[in-house]
């Protein structure tokens, strides 16, 4: 698997200063990757993705992830997700907890 | 309104006036850093810190609003008309706060040495028996542990980056501290807040719970201390201040005297 630096055409010590971050909006909540900040390591980089991404937005808790040490698929290789034949099968959208999970969020209740 | 004003551990007007007075300080202070922070909005090293710097601004503003509304509620007026309709001359901000900016390090230094006093003093306010002074204060509490890790994290950095940064640090340092004492300076009768322990810690004393977090974090990571009483610089809290307070204000104030009357 190559890394997600090679595949962005970042020099390792670029790369080892960009951070992507992760926030997590309540502790039922995945974390999702809202954005990158530049800093010279990840303690910095915390302090820093505290204000750019918990301004606005709830937070209970936050990583940050040097872009150096992420691993990553290539676009060239798309065709590794793509279905051949028909496997709705699996989708299993007609069971109450799957419509649950899937459904999008601030439409719950 | 917070009934401070109905509080029946204030109904002595002198010890109201005086907690009004010390009030004003406490914003005037958190006032004017915070627009000196919000000077470097646009022109940070880089945009994350431009960013965080920018909201510590509108952070210290926000709290200078907390207190002028306070102080309003023993005294009457307008938090407006305090932070905007005042001469230099009737500020009691620590001088130190009413610097230029000058260089990125210097913002830096005064930042760290501005939020533990900061500490120190919302401290004393929380452990009082006012207690809607002291809900007031834990709450602002919460928000400054923010602006210390950012102020540290940035201290240390660039004192240990490299001989040129070192020593940028250090020239900052020099020039900061003789006006740090000013942050302990009381407002005349402030010694009846002690006694009627609405700040439960008396000036002196702070600037000892100071000294004691902020000498051994600067030395250890490699800064000296400029000699004690070489040019200590105080009165801001009795109106003294530098022209530079006047230049602050005529910039702060001018959208405000465009028209006074005006509601925003």
């Amino acid at each position: 698997m190559p890394r997600l630096a090679e595949l962005l055409g970042k020099s390792d010590a670029d790369a080892a200063r960009l951070f992507a971050v992760f926030r997590q909006d309540t502790k039922n909540d995945p974390h999702v990757h809202v954005g990158d900040v530049h800093a010279p390591d990840a303690e910095m980089a915390l302090m820093l993705a505290k204000e750019q991404f918990t301004r606005r937005d709830p937070c209970v808790n936050l990583w940050v992830v040097p872009y150096s040490m992420i691993a990553a698929t290539s676009y060239d290789e798309a065709a590794l997700f793509e279905h051949i034949t028909d496997k709705s099968y699996r989708f299993g959208g007609s069971y109450r907890e799957q419509q649950r999970i899937t459904r999008p969020k601030g439409r719950e209740r | 309104m917070s009934g401070l004003g109905t509080q029946p551990a204030l109904q002595r007007r002198e010890l109201r006036d005086v907690l009004a007075a010390y009030l004003v300080g406490v914003a005037d202070d958190e006032l004017i850093i915070g627009h000196r922070h919000s000077e470097w909005t646009g022109f940070a090293p880089d945009i994350e810190s431009d960013v965080a710097l920018s909201s510590i601004a509108q952070e210290e503003i926000g709290h200078a609003r907390l207190f002028y509304e306070r102080a309003c509620d023993l005294t009457g007026g307008d938090p407006d008309r305090l932070a905007f309709g005042r001469a230099s001359g009737e500020f009691r901000n620590a001088v130190l706060t009413e610097r230029p900016n000058g260089d990125w390090g210097y913002s830096i230094v005064r930042l760290v040495l501005y939020d533990r006093a900061d500490q120190v003093r919302l401290d004393a306010l929380a452990a009082g028996e006012l207690r809607p002074l002291a809900d007031l204060a834990s709450t602002v509490r919460r928000e400054e542990k923010y602006h210390l890790m950012y102020g540290e994290q940035w201290l240390r950095r660039l004192t240990s980056a490299t001989e040129v940064s070192r020593g940028r640090m250090q020239q900052a340092l020099d020039r900061a501290w003789p006006d740090a004492v000013g942050l302990f300076e009381s407002v005349p009768g402030q010694e009846e807040l002690r006694a009627a322990a609405i700040v439960a810690v008396g000036p002196r004393e702070q600037r000892a719970q100071w000294r004691q977090v902020v000498v051994p974090m600067l030395e250890s990571i490699g800064l000296t201390l400029p000699t004690e009483n070489s040019g200590d610089r105080a009165g801001g809290r009795a109106g003294w201040h530098s022209d530079d307070l006047r230049t602050l204000l005529d910039e702060m104030t001018s959208v405000w005297r465009s028209d006074p009357q005006a509601t925003w």
